[in-house]
Parts: structure tokens; sequence; C-alpha cells
């Protein structure tokens, strides 16, 4: 919240928030604008989701899954994404469990598992090459360090992949090895999976309620605003077992009861068309990743023009940089805050550009680990990235 | 692997979590009416009068935004906006109800917008209520209060409206259920933290008068108790009745949260669209829940709300203000079905607001024989039967009581009127039949 009002000012490139200022593909909009003149698509609706919503849902994610999936009773709708965390650390945290969050983290875990009453546990991902990274895949977790996070008391371990911040988009034995866990310690697994489609040339998304034993443990959270850059349609789901996904309902019965009706149509249209081309390389699904690959090396070539030192993400929309080679001192600047925080507020204010610090992602513990990277969106249209390549180049000019 | 790893392995493929998964504050919430009574509806009925929504068309300047604002061009529509509200939908918001509450607000503190009125109820209830505390509920009430309060560790103290008939075989009036005041004096107490008021009344329909208000008012001030004041229907109120706003009363306003809809406001349910007005320093909880829940509303809808509430700003007090129309329409539906089911022997409860009525069914009792010990109220029992055999549907008037008080009002069902001649018409004529088919029998 804190640099979303910051970032509003129309002079300054914003590179922070993760909203996309390119247009979601046409045929959304239109799909939209269809619902608008159907009367009865301006009531309620299924609280659950909309039929024809949660039927396309569940044929799109039964090809994903490699599984039946029952659009009534395995499926939720929410508002956003964050809805559907919201609702399944509602539903299923309480008050003496630990939920394992790995840092870094969406902002929002940690708040929504003390909300519940529970306690976060932090586990960070740490850089294999002593800090020298080119790449989110060499941001990992020590294997010893997760297994000593799990004890009894442990409910639910939440996994983001593709990961924001960092793009990391963990592997089959990454993933093996978190599964293992789960299954030994009888652990919920909480799947933030919203930029499932957006993954580079060499990576593959990895459901990890596809390996053995997690369906029947895992909730797995998509998101419309990810997927076809339309975030403020709000639009999210949780998949998953009946047994889980039920109390999930009782959450959003209690808190919202429904979701919008013409946005939920008009999203469901737009999966129809989608659906329909899921072998073909134009799906907006593997379209989008494609287009954001050429802007994700763009970015990552002027940040090291710059000389600045980005992390390049195997998936998602964000990249991270490390600052620190720049050596910006900000000492005198009469503040407790973490470097990063420091460094965002003077690019704003003298280059006016904006990114996020990383330590906004972490707990307390770990801010000094992660205090020299910042957080740049590059899901931009050309002339926004046109516009932060005039900043970049200028840089060093302008640091003499 | 070992012999014992691979059957463990092999166990825990089909295994489900052997530990208790819900959390404990789901206990005694997973039943809904609106999920089973919607399926009934949608399964059988030809004559849908239950589930409270219009199956009108939602006013055109409304539709008409709505599309202007997607043809626009402006496509950061379809992104995050504010996540307390989109400005220009709090602006105004904020500016009517500087001009209904004779007060100056603050778009960015003293307003918020929600997903539907729902979520600000949801809002409220987190943010100000806690394990020990009780919140008192008017009976009958829209359900989801009680269970809201027990999801937040709170404590529901219930205080029923109750009948006084009217002398003289008239008509019976929502103005007819009352509260008795010693009654509800003696539901305050120090562990009171808040009280909720839904005024006009969902399902009675009633419309709580300005001494009834002070009455509530000065108890709050004396326990030093929030207002939680569901203000959905303010704008159905009939026979040149006044909506009189609790926050509007001598000391409330520091301690009320008005809660309102887009929904119910411009005929558009669907679009999930309500807000929190009240002083920042209640507004402020209700945003750490929102941000910590929600974060943010649908631009677009909120977009084309903001539009409709600045052509009723300009048009205030109008007679072609859709806030004057609406209620002018809705009270000759509401005279319509009042007639209808007075010809037929159901004995409505007239409705001073909301577009619900209430109507006593005694005279129907026969067709749906009573089943002594039954766990399901009479009148549960009466709307299954009905939907599935004449293809009416109505919800049970005990859907809006306690689980202590459902057997206290068990021959009476609710009736939304907010429908097209077409439809209260085809009502009619089930009615009329199953009358003739009772008196020829």
């Amino acid at each position: 919240v804190e640099f979303t009002k910051v970032a509003a000012d129309p002079s300054i490139v914003n590179l922070g928030q993760g909203l996309p200022d390119i247009s979601p593909p046409s045929y959304v909009k239109e799909e939209l604008a269809k619902v608008a003149a159907v009367d009865r698509l301006n009531q309620y609706t299924r609280g659950f989701g909309h039929p024809s919503l949660v039927k396309a849902l569940s044929q799109v994610y039964e090809r994903v899954f490699g599984r039946k999936i029952d659009p009534l009773t395995d499926i939720l709708v929410t508002v956003g994404a964050y809805g559907s965390l919201f609702s399944t650390i509602q539903a299923l945290i309480e008050e003496g469990d630990e939920v394992i969050i790995i840092e870094p983290f969406y902002d929002c875990y940690e708040p929504m598992v003390k909300m519940a009453g529970a306690k976060p546990v932090f586990i960070p991902l740490r850089c294999k090459n002593d800090g020298n990274s080119a790449s989110s895949a060499d941001w990992v977790l020590d294997h010893a360090e997760l297994a000593n996070k799990f004890n009894s008391k442990t409910k639910a371990i939440i996994l983001n992949t593709p990961h924001n911040p960092i793009g990391k988009v963990f592997t089959r034995e990454e993933l093996q090895v978190i599964a293992d866990l789960c299954i030994k310690h009888d652990t919920l697994c909480i799947s933030d999976e919203v930029y499932e489609w957006l993954v580079y040339k060499g990576n593959k998304h990895i459901k990890i309620a596809t390996l053995p034993g997690m369906w029947e443990r895992t909730v797995t959270i998509g998101s419309a605003g990810k997927t076809y850059s339309v975030t403020g349609w709000k639009l999210g789901w949780s998949i998953g077992p009946e047994y889980l996904i039920k109390h999930l309902q009782v959450v959003h019965q209690n808190t919202l009861y429904t979701c919008p009706t013409p946005l939920q149509e008009a999203l469901a249209q737009a999966f129809w068309i989608d659906y329909k081309r899921m072998d073909d390389p134009d799906c907006y699904f593997y379209s989008l990743s494609r287009e954001l690959e050429s802007k994700r090396d763009r970015m990552a070539q002027l940040l090291e023009e710059a000389g600045l030192k980005p992390v390049i993400p195997d998936g998602g929309y964000f990249m991270i940089v490390d600052v620190s080679t720049l050596n910006v001192d900000l000492s005198d600047v009469d503040e407790k805050q973490p470097y990063d925080y420091k460094f965002v507020k003077w690019m704003i204010a003298s280059k006016k550009l904006s990114a996020i610090p990383l330590s906004a992602f972490c707990g307390p513990e770990t801010k000094k680990q992660f205090e020299k990277y910042i957080r740049f969106c590059f899901i931009k249209k050309d002339s926004t990235l046109d516009a932060a390549e005039v900043i970049l180049k200028n840089w060093n000019k302008q640091t003499d | 692997l070992k012999a014992s790893d691979s059957l463990s392995f092999l166990l825990s493929l089909q295994a489900e979590m052997s530990r208790p998964v819900q959390a404990r504050r789901l206990e005694g919430i997973d039943k809904n009416i609106w999920v089973e009574f919607v399926k009934l509806a949608a399964t059988y009925s030809k004559v849908n009068l239950g589930q409270g929504f219009p199956d009108f068309p939602a006013p055109d300047f409304v539709t008409e935004a709505f599309t202007r604002a997607l043809s626009g061009g402006n496509h950061m529509l379809h992104q995050y906006t504010r996540g307390f509200g989109h400005p220009p939908l709090v602006k105004v918001l904020a500016q009517f109800y500087e001009k209904l509450l004779g007060r100056d607000l603050d778009p960015m503190t003293n307003v918020m917008v929600t997903v539907g009125a729902y979520q600000a109820l949801f809002c409220c209830f987190q943010a100000l209520v806690d394990e020990g505390d009780e919140v008192i509920i008017i009976e009958p009430f829209f359900d989801c209060y009680e269970p809201m309060v027990k999801m937040a560790g709170g404590t529901p103290v219930f205080v029923p409206l109750r009948l006084n008939p009217p002398k003289d075989g008239k008509l019976m009036s929502s103005a007819n259920w009352q509260l008795d005041p010693a009654e509800l004096a003696s539901k305050f107490n120090e562990r009171t933290k808040a009280i909720v008021l839904n005024s006009p009344n969902n399902p009675l329909g009633k419309v709580f008068s300005r001494g009834e208000l002070g009455l509530i008012a000065e108890l709050c001030v004396k326990h030093d108790v929030l207002c939680i004041s569901d203000e959905v229907y303010e704008w159905l109120v009939y026979d040149g009745k006044q909506h009189i706003r609790m926050a509007s009363m001598q000391g409330m306003w520091d301690r009320t949260v008005i809660i309102g809809s887009a929904g119910k406001t411009f005929s558009v349910t669907g679009w999930k669209v309500g807000w929190a007005v009240g002083p920042d320093r209640l507004l402020q909880h209700l945003r750490t829940v929102h941000q910590n829940s929600v974060y943010h509303c649908a631009t677009i809808a909120q977009e084309a709300m903001a539009e409709g509430f600045q052509r009723e700003l300009m048009l205030y007090g109008k007679p072609e203000s859709y806030f004057v129309q609406l209620p002018k329409e809705l009270q000759q539906k509401r005279d319509w079905l009042v007639q209808s089911l007075d010809a037929v022997g159901m004995k409505p409860i007239v409705p001073e607001g909301t577009y619900f009525l209430v109507a006593d069914i005694s005279q129907f009792k026969s067709d749906v024989p009573d089943v002594p010990n039954s766990d399901e109220p009479y009148d549960y029992r009466f709307a299954k039967w009905m939907v599935k055999n004449k293809g009416l549907a109505a919800i049970p008037l005990s859907a809006f009581y306690s689980e202590a008080h459902k057997n206290n009002h068990t021959n009476f069902i609710r009736f939304c009127f907010a429908k097209e001649e077409a439809t209260l018409k085809a009502a009619n004529d089930i009615l009329q039949k199953w009358k003739q088919e009772k008196t020829s029998s």
C-alpha cells in the first residue's frame, strides 16, 4: 500500500507495482462488452462460482492437472487469487498452527497467517553461487534447513511457483523435496501459481498437486488478472479435493458470498476461446509468455548496461536486481530503514524510476540478506520500457 | 527405497490428510440457507419470488456507463485501482453522504468500497468484534449476521421484534413489529460491543421510526456500544415514509458504520459493489481487514457506479432521479402483491420499505402435513413443498431467526416483489389456482 501511493505520480516511470500497462487481449475486452448487454448477468450468480466459469476452469485444468476436476465441488471462484489465499488460510489455518513461508514472499502471506492466529515460520531461498546470481535458478532451498522447519505443529507450507519476486520456477526435484516433507508430516500445501503460464524458454511449470500423494493435500490457486492481464477484474480460483475446498466455500459464503457476475461470464468466454486452442502456439497462455520473454531480455540488458546486476527470472513478470554494485551512499539518510527502501526512495526522487525494495518481501530476520535487491516489473508497454531505457542510459552520467 | 518406505509411499498416494483440517472458526457456520434454496429455485421454480434480486432490467444509465467505460479506450480500467475504493467512486459517495448526513466527509478516510455490502459487513465484524464480545442482533435478521459474529469469535445476543397485531381487521404492517424497550435495554451489558441495525429491515420491511432509533441510540451512548447500520435498502421506502440514518442521531456519528449497496440502489446485485461510511477511527480498522482479505474490488464496476452516482447527485430529489422512480415503481408492485396474497387467503404484512414482504400462510397449511419432532421448522418444509409442487419460490421466515428461536414464527414465508409485472401476474395465477383447488376439494 505504501509504495503504490508514491508511484501514482505520472512523471515517474512505474516499474514497481505488479500491474500490466499493456492492454488485455482484445477478445477479452470484447467478451466483457458483450455481457454488458445481457440483462440477467447484472444479478447474483451461484455463490461458489458462476456455472459457465467453473465449467470452463474445470476443462482447462483437467488438461493441466491430468485428472478429473468437478466444477461444483473442486473449484471455488474468489475475488482475485488474493481472495483465494484468504479463504484457504481462514478455512484451514488456526491458532496453534505453524505455516512455513519461503522468503522472499508475496507480502500478504505473513499478515494473513497471523490474522488466522497462526505462527509464520520463515525459510529463505539462498543464492547458491555465493551471492553471484545470474539466474533465478541459482536461488534454492537448503534441504536440511527446510526439513528442520517441519514439526508436528506445521499445518501448511505456502509455495509460490513461478515465484514473486525472484521469478524462480521450482523444478520437479525441488517440488519432490517439499512434497516428501508434506507427506511425511501430514502437512497441507497452499500452492500460489498465479504466474503459471509465464514461464520462459527452457523451463516448465510443474504443479505440485500432480506429484504422487499431493492432490489430496494441496490447494492450487490461480488468477484471471495474471492469466489475461486484467488485474482489475479481481477474479481468482482455488482448485483442490472436495474435502478441502468445501471449507473454503464455507469461508466464502460467510465473507462475500458471491463474485461479480458479468466479469465471471466474460472470463468464462475468454477461457473457452483459449481452451479450444490449447494445442496451438497462438493460445494466449503461450503467446503472452513469448511477448514477456523479449521484454524480460530487454529489461535485463538495459539494467546491465547501467551497471546493475539483474537476476534473470525463469518465470513471472518480475526481475530482482542487485543495486549494491552502484555503491550509492545513503548512510546520511537518517532512517532505520533497510538499504533497499532508502535506495528506492532515492531512485524515485532523483531518477524518476520506481521499483519495490526486496525487504518488503521478507521476515524480520532476513532483511539484511535481501536489502541489496530491488524488484522491477516488466509487463509494461514499449513506451514505458523506452522511458525506462532513457533513465537507465543516463544513469551514470547523472551520478558523476 | 526400503520396503516400509514403499508401503507408506503407496498408502500416501490416495490418503487425505489424517489430522483435522478445518479451522475451528468454521464451527456452526457451515449451513447456509441460500445455497440450498437457490438450488431448489433453480431446479423447480416457474416463478421465483425467493432470493432478493430484481428480474427487471438495470436502469439504462448504469448499463450505458458500463459500456462507455469499456469502449472508452482506457485499458487501465482493466487493472488494479486504489484498494480502499476507486477515487471517482469514493469521491461521489462522500459528496452524497455529506448531503445526507449534513457533515463534511473525507473520501479517503470516511468511505471504503467493498465487494458488496456483504463484504462490508464482514469487515465490520472482523475489525470490531473480538472473542468475548457480545453483539446484539434484532430478529428477524438477514441471516449472515449471526455466522459472521461467530466467525469473529463474538457471541450473538438476540432481541426480537414482537408483533402487536393491528386492531379492527386491518392488514398487518411491518410497523406493527416492534422492540420492547425494556427487553432491549436488558440485552446491553459491559460485554456488549455492538448492535446490528438493519433499516429498512430485511425480511419484514420495517422502517425504524425516529423514536425507535432514538431508543437504540440512547442505549448505545449509555453503554458505549458501536452500531453497525445495514442500510442497503435506504432508497426503498414507501407511503411517503422517510429513511432516517442512525449516524445522524445524537451521539451516533462517532460510533456508527453505515453500510450501503450498489446492487440494491441501482438494481445490479451481480456487480457486487458496496461501501462502508463512518469515522476514520472505525474505518481504519475496516481498511486493515480489507487489505488483508481482498485488497481491491473490481475497477470497471466501480467506474460505472461512480457515473451512476454522479447522475443521481445531479438529479437528487427531482422526479427523474432513479432514487425517486424506483421506490414509486416498487410501491405499486408491493400493493399488487399484497392484494394478490390477501385475495387468496395468505395474510401479508405490508412492508414500509425494502422489496420483501412476509405473509402468514396458516390457511394453506393443510396441504403440507405437520411432521412431529421434525428438525426442520414448518415453514422450511412448506416453502420446499411449495416450490416443488407449485413452482413458486419463496423463503421461510425461520431462515431469519437464530437456532433457538426458529420455531417462534413458523407460519410465515418471505416473497421478493422486485419483479416484472409478468412475474407477479404469474405468481398470482399459481396462487389463484391453488386456492381454487383447496375450495373445490
